[in-house]
Protein backbone atom coordinates (compact mmCIF):
# COMPACT_ATOMS: atom_id res chain seq x y z
CA UNK A 1 0.00 0.00 0.00
CA UNK A 2 1.48 3.64 -1.12
CA UNK A 3 0.04 6.50 0.59
CA UNK A 4 0.35 10.16 -1.38
CA UNK A 5 0.07 12.94 0.57
CA UNK A 6 1.09 16.81 -0.03
CA UNK A 7 -0.71 19.82 -0.48
CA UNK A 8 -3.78 20.92 -2.84
CA UNK A 9 -2.69 20.57 -6.89
CA UNK A 10 1.06 19.23 -6.04
CA UNK A 11 0.99 16.15 -8.74
CA UNK A 12 -0.44 13.59 -6.62
CA UNK A 13 -2.67 12.25 -8.77
CA UNK A 14 -0.06 12.23 -11.72
CA UNK A 15 2.21 10.38 -9.00
CA UNK A 16 -0.57 8.18 -7.90
CA UNK A 17 -1.60 6.73 -11.41
CA UNK A 18 2.18 6.78 -12.31
CA UNK A 19 2.58 4.14 -9.69
CA UNK A 20 -0.37 1.99 -11.41
CA UNK A 21 1.30 2.73 -14.90
CA UNK A 22 2.93 -0.98 -14.84
CA UNK A 23 -0.65 -2.89 -14.93
CA UNK A 24 -2.55 -3.42 -17.91
CA UNK A 25 -5.46 -4.48 -16.24
CA UNK A 26 -7.71 -5.13 -13.31
CA UNK A 27 -7.20 -1.55 -12.29
CA UNK A 28 -10.22 0.32 -10.75
CA UNK A 29 -10.19 3.99 -9.64
CA UNK A 30 -12.13 4.96 -6.94
CA UNK A 31 -13.33 8.02 -7.05
CA UNK A 32 -14.81 9.68 -3.82
CA UNK A 33 -15.42 13.47 -4.88
CA UNK A 34 -19.04 14.08 -4.80
CA UNK A 35 -19.91 15.93 -7.74
CA UNK A 36 -21.60 19.12 -6.28
CA UNK A 37 -21.05 22.51 -7.94
CA UNK A 38 -19.26 23.93 -10.88
CA UNK A 39 -15.95 23.73 -9.50
CA UNK A 40 -16.21 19.86 -8.71
CA UNK A 41 -17.35 18.90 -11.76
CA UNK A 42 -14.58 20.67 -13.22
CA UNK A 43 -11.95 18.73 -11.42
CA UNK A 44 -13.54 16.07 -11.74
CA UNK A 45 -13.22 16.44 -15.42
CA UNK A 46 -9.80 17.34 -15.48
CA UNK A 47 -9.26 14.14 -13.23
CA UNK A 48 -11.59 12.05 -15.83
CA UNK A 49 -8.98 13.47 -19.00
CA UNK A 50 -5.55 12.66 -16.93
CA UNK A 51 -6.51 9.26 -16.58
CA UNK A 52 -8.29 9.11 -20.04
CA UNK A 53 -6.17 5.84 -21.68
CA UNK A 54 -4.75 4.55 -18.84
CA UNK A 55 -7.17 1.05 -17.76
CA UNK A 56 -8.57 2.65 -15.48
CA UNK A 57 -12.58 1.62 -14.56
CA UNK A 58 -13.73 4.05 -12.71
CA UNK A 59 -15.77 3.85 -9.63
CA UNK A 60 -17.63 6.14 -8.01
CA UNK A 61 -17.90 5.37 -4.24
CA UNK A 62 -18.83 8.40 -1.40
CA UNK A 63 -18.86 6.28 1.64
CA UNK A 64 -19.07 3.00 2.68
CA UNK A 65 -16.20 1.29 2.15
CA UNK A 66 -16.20 -1.91 3.56
CA UNK A 67 -19.13 -3.03 1.69
CA UNK A 68 -17.59 -2.14 -2.14
CA UNK A 69 -17.03 -5.24 -4.25
CA UNK A 70 -14.41 -5.32 -6.68
CA UNK A 71 -12.89 -8.53 -8.18
CA UNK A 72 -9.86 -10.16 -5.50
CA UNK A 73 -6.09 -9.41 -6.75
CA UNK A 74 -7.67 -5.69 -8.10
CA UNK A 75 -5.18 -2.44 -8.55
CA UNK A 76 -6.68 0.08 -7.12
CA UNK A 77 -6.30 4.21 -7.00
CA UNK A 78 -8.65 6.13 -4.24
CA UNK A 79 -8.73 9.11 -4.41
CA UNK A 80 -9.18 11.36 -2.18
CA UNK A 81 -9.04 10.24 0.93
CA UNK A 82 -10.23 14.35 2.25
CA UNK A 83 -13.47 13.93 0.48
CA UNK A 84 -13.24 10.38 1.69
CA UNK A 85 -13.25 11.80 5.12
CA UNK A 86 -15.64 14.81 4.52
CA UNK A 87 -18.42 12.51 3.32
CA UNK A 88 -18.16 9.68 6.32
CA UNK A 89 -18.33 12.77 8.83
CA UNK A 90 -20.82 15.06 7.34
CA UNK A 91 -23.80 12.65 6.11
CA UNK A 92 -27.11 13.09 6.42
CA UNK A 93 -27.53 11.56 9.91
CA UNK A 94 -25.47 14.20 11.38
CA UNK A 95 -21.54 14.27 12.28
CA UNK A 96 -19.71 10.76 12.80
CA UNK A 97 -16.08 10.16 13.35
CA UNK A 98 -15.24 8.85 10.75
CA UNK A 99 -11.56 7.51 11.55
CA UNK A 100 -12.81 3.35 12.79
CA UNK A 101 -15.47 3.64 9.10
CA UNK A 102 -12.39 4.62 7.26
CA UNK A 103 -9.87 2.55 8.31
CA UNK A 104 -12.38 -1.08 8.15
CA UNK A 105 -12.85 0.35 4.67
CA UNK A 106 -9.24 0.25 3.87
CA UNK A 107 -8.53 -3.00 5.69
CA UNK A 108 -11.17 -4.49 3.27
CA UNK A 109 -9.66 -3.11 0.10
CA UNK A 110 -6.44 -4.38 1.47
CA UNK A 111 -7.85 -7.64 1.46
CA UNK A 112 -8.62 -7.64 -2.23
CA UNK A 113 -6.12 -5.37 -3.97
CA UNK A 114 -2.84 -6.38 -5.05
CA UNK A 115 -1.86 -3.15 -5.25
CA UNK A 116 -3.58 0.01 -3.78
CA UNK A 117 -2.59 3.00 -3.98
CA UNK A 118 -4.50 6.17 -1.52
CA UNK A 119 -4.22 10.04 -2.66
CA UNK A 120 -5.01 12.11 0.51
CA UNK A 121 -4.30 15.85 1.66
CA UNK A 122 -2.55 17.94 4.19
CA UNK A 123 -4.91 20.19 5.81
CA UNK A 124 -3.45 21.00 9.06
CA UNK A 125 -0.70 23.35 7.80
CA UNK A 126 -2.44 27.42 7.88
CA UNK A 127 -3.09 27.41 11.69
CA UNK A 128 -6.48 28.82 11.04
CA UNK A 129 -8.98 28.17 13.57
CA UNK A 130 -12.10 26.97 11.71
CA UNK A 131 -14.43 26.64 14.43
CA UNK A 132 -15.11 23.13 15.99
CA UNK A 133 -16.70 21.09 12.98
CA UNK A 134 -13.87 21.93 11.01
CA UNK A 135 -10.96 21.31 13.35
CA UNK A 136 -12.92 18.17 13.99
CA UNK A 137 -12.29 17.40 10.50
CA UNK A 138 -8.62 18.47 10.07
CA UNK A 139 -7.97 16.40 13.49
CA UNK A 140 -9.69 13.43 11.73
CA UNK A 141 -8.12 13.22 8.76
CA UNK A 142 -4.86 13.93 10.24
CA UNK A 143 -5.33 10.83 12.16
CA UNK A 144 -6.41 8.72 9.91
CA UNK A 145 -3.80 10.00 7.49
CA UNK A 146 -1.28 8.90 10.57
CA UNK A 147 -2.69 5.61 11.05
CA UNK A 148 -2.27 4.92 7.07
CA UNK A 149 1.34 5.86 7.06
CA UNK A 150 1.99 3.11 9.37
CA UNK A 151 0.08 0.33 7.17
CA UNK A 152 1.48 1.73 4.42
CA UNK A 153 4.43 0.58 2.52
CA UNK A 154 5.59 3.66 1.08
CA UNK A 155 4.47 6.96 2.12
CA UNK A 156 5.44 10.14 -0.35
CA UNK A 157 5.02 13.94 0.09
CA UNK A 158 4.69 15.64 -2.70
CA UNK A 159 5.91 19.02 -3.38
CA UNK A 160 5.42 20.67 -6.83
CA UNK A 161 5.35 17.28 -8.53
CA UNK A 162 8.40 16.43 -7.23
CA UNK A 163 8.06 13.19 -4.57
CA UNK A 164 9.62 13.37 -1.48
CA UNK A 165 9.96 9.89 0.42
CA UNK A 166 8.67 9.96 4.12
CA UNK A 167 8.35 5.86 4.28
CA UNK A 168 9.77 2.82 2.18
CA UNK A 169 10.51 2.91 -1.55
CA UNK A 170 8.58 4.41 -4.68
CA UNK A 171 8.74 1.92 -7.35
CA UNK A 172 7.96 3.94 -10.55
CA UNK B 1 17.50 22.16 22.07
CA UNK B 2 15.29 19.84 19.84
CA UNK B 3 12.30 21.28 17.89
CA UNK B 4 10.19 19.39 16.49
CA UNK B 5 7.48 20.64 13.98
CA UNK B 6 4.56 20.04 11.23
CA UNK B 7 1.15 20.36 10.31
CA UNK B 8 -1.66 20.39 13.00
CA UNK B 9 -2.63 16.52 14.14
CA UNK B 10 0.42 15.06 12.21
CA UNK B 11 1.29 13.22 15.54
CA UNK B 12 4.33 15.23 16.86
CA UNK B 13 3.38 14.90 19.82
CA UNK B 14 2.96 11.11 19.97
CA UNK B 15 6.72 10.85 18.29
CA UNK B 16 8.45 13.30 20.65
CA UNK B 17 6.66 10.82 23.61
CA UNK B 18 7.56 8.06 21.83
CA UNK B 19 11.19 8.97 20.36
CA UNK B 20 12.31 10.63 23.80
CA UNK B 21 10.42 8.03 26.43
CA UNK B 22 8.19 11.08 28.18
CA UNK B 23 4.97 11.01 29.74
CA UNK B 24 1.87 13.20 29.13
CA UNK B 25 2.90 15.20 32.07
CA UNK B 26 6.08 15.89 31.09
CA UNK B 27 4.82 17.66 28.06
CA UNK B 28 3.83 20.92 28.86
CA UNK B 29 1.43 22.37 26.74
CA UNK B 30 1.95 26.30 25.64
CA UNK B 31 -2.19 26.97 24.96
CA UNK B 32 -3.19 26.79 28.97
CA UNK B 33 0.02 25.95 30.73
CA UNK B 34 1.40 28.88 33.33
CA UNK B 35 2.77 31.44 30.32
CA UNK B 36 5.97 32.43 32.12
CA UNK B 37 6.91 28.34 33.07
CA UNK B 38 7.39 28.05 28.98
CA UNK B 39 10.60 29.34 28.80
CA UNK B 40 12.18 26.90 32.01
CA UNK B 41 10.15 23.73 31.31
CA UNK B 42 11.94 20.51 29.74
CA UNK B 43 9.36 20.09 27.24
CA UNK B 44 7.03 21.94 25.86
CA UNK B 45 4.05 21.56 23.40
CA UNK B 46 2.03 24.42 20.85
CA UNK B 47 4.73 26.88 21.36
CA UNK B 48 2.83 28.94 18.39
CA UNK B 49 0.24 29.38 21.72
CA UNK B 50 2.74 30.87 23.48
CA UNK B 51 3.43 33.19 21.14
CA UNK B 52 -0.40 34.52 20.92
CA UNK B 53 -0.21 34.44 24.22
CA UNK B 54 2.87 36.77 24.64
CA UNK B 55 1.68 38.96 22.44
CA UNK B 56 -1.74 39.39 24.18
CA UNK B 57 0.33 40.78 27.42
CA UNK B 58 1.76 43.24 25.20
CA UNK B 59 5.16 41.55 25.07
CA UNK B 60 7.52 41.01 22.73
CA UNK B 61 7.17 37.04 21.18
CA UNK B 62 10.95 37.06 20.29
CA UNK B 63 12.45 38.36 22.98
CA UNK B 64 10.18 35.64 25.07
CA UNK B 65 11.86 33.22 22.91
CA UNK B 66 14.99 33.59 23.18
CA UNK B 67 14.38 33.05 27.14
CA UNK B 68 14.20 29.20 26.47
CA UNK B 69 16.11 27.01 27.87
CA UNK B 70 13.39 24.18 26.99
CA UNK B 71 15.26 20.70 25.25
CA UNK B 72 12.12 19.91 23.52
CA UNK B 73 10.48 22.22 21.56
CA UNK B 74 6.85 21.51 19.40
CA UNK B 75 5.45 23.69 17.34
CA UNK B 76 2.90 23.71 14.40
CA UNK B 77 3.41 24.82 11.54
CA UNK B 78 0.98 27.15 10.56
CA UNK B 79 2.20 29.57 7.75
CA UNK B 80 0.76 27.70 4.61
CA UNK B 81 -2.20 29.17 3.92
CA UNK B 82 -4.11 32.59 2.83
CA UNK B 83 -2.88 35.82 4.38
CA UNK B 84 -5.60 36.31 7.43
CA UNK B 85 -7.78 39.17 7.45
CA UNK B 86 -7.07 39.90 10.67
CA UNK B 87 -4.59 41.87 11.49
CA UNK B 88 -4.11 40.23 15.07
CA UNK B 89 -4.31 36.62 13.26
CA UNK B 90 -1.46 38.44 11.03
CA UNK B 91 0.89 38.96 13.14
CA UNK B 92 0.46 36.23 15.22
CA UNK B 93 1.39 34.42 11.80
CA UNK B 94 4.59 36.23 11.40
CA UNK B 95 5.62 36.47 15.26
CA UNK B 96 5.37 32.55 14.95
CA UNK B 97 7.45 32.13 11.71
CA UNK B 98 10.02 34.54 13.01
CA UNK B 99 10.21 32.64 16.53
CA UNK B 100 10.50 29.45 14.81
CA UNK B 101 13.38 30.13 12.29
CA UNK B 102 14.89 31.47 16.10
CA UNK B 103 14.44 27.89 17.46
CA UNK B 104 15.52 25.83 14.75
CA UNK B 105 18.83 28.16 14.40
CA UNK B 106 19.21 27.35 18.04
CA UNK B 107 18.28 23.85 18.48
CA UNK B 108 20.65 21.06 16.94
CA UNK B 109 18.27 18.28 15.61
CA UNK B 110 15.00 19.79 13.96
CA UNK B 111 12.28 17.08 12.81
CA UNK B 112 9.31 17.69 10.70
CA UNK B 113 6.25 15.22 11.41
CA UNK B 114 3.75 14.40 8.36
CA UNK B 115 1.19 11.40 8.32
CA UNK B 116 3.24 10.24 12.20
CA UNK B 117 6.43 10.05 10.15
CA UNK B 118 9.33 12.29 11.49
CA UNK B 119 12.57 13.41 9.14
CA UNK B 120 15.54 15.08 10.06
CA UNK B 121 15.73 18.34 8.28
CA UNK B 122 18.67 19.88 10.46
CA UNK B 123 21.38 18.04 12.37
CA UNK B 124 21.34 14.59 13.38
CA UNK B 125 19.60 11.93 14.95
CA UNK B 126 20.20 12.05 18.76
Amino acid sequence: MTLITGGSKCGKSSLAEKLLDRYGDNKYYIAAMQPFGEEALAAIDRHRKLRAGKGFVTIERYTGLAELEIPSGSRVLLECMANLCANEMFGESGINDPEERIMRGIGHLRALTEELVIVTNNVGSDGIDYGAETNGYIRALGRINTRLAEAADCVVECVYGIPEVLKGRLLL
Amino acid sequence: MIMITGGAFQGKTEFAKTRFSLKDEDIIDCGSCELDAVPESRCVRNYELAVKRVMARGEDPLAFTDKLKCDIILMNEIGSGIIPLEKSEREWREMTGRAGCIIASRAGTVYRVCCGIAQIIKGEEI
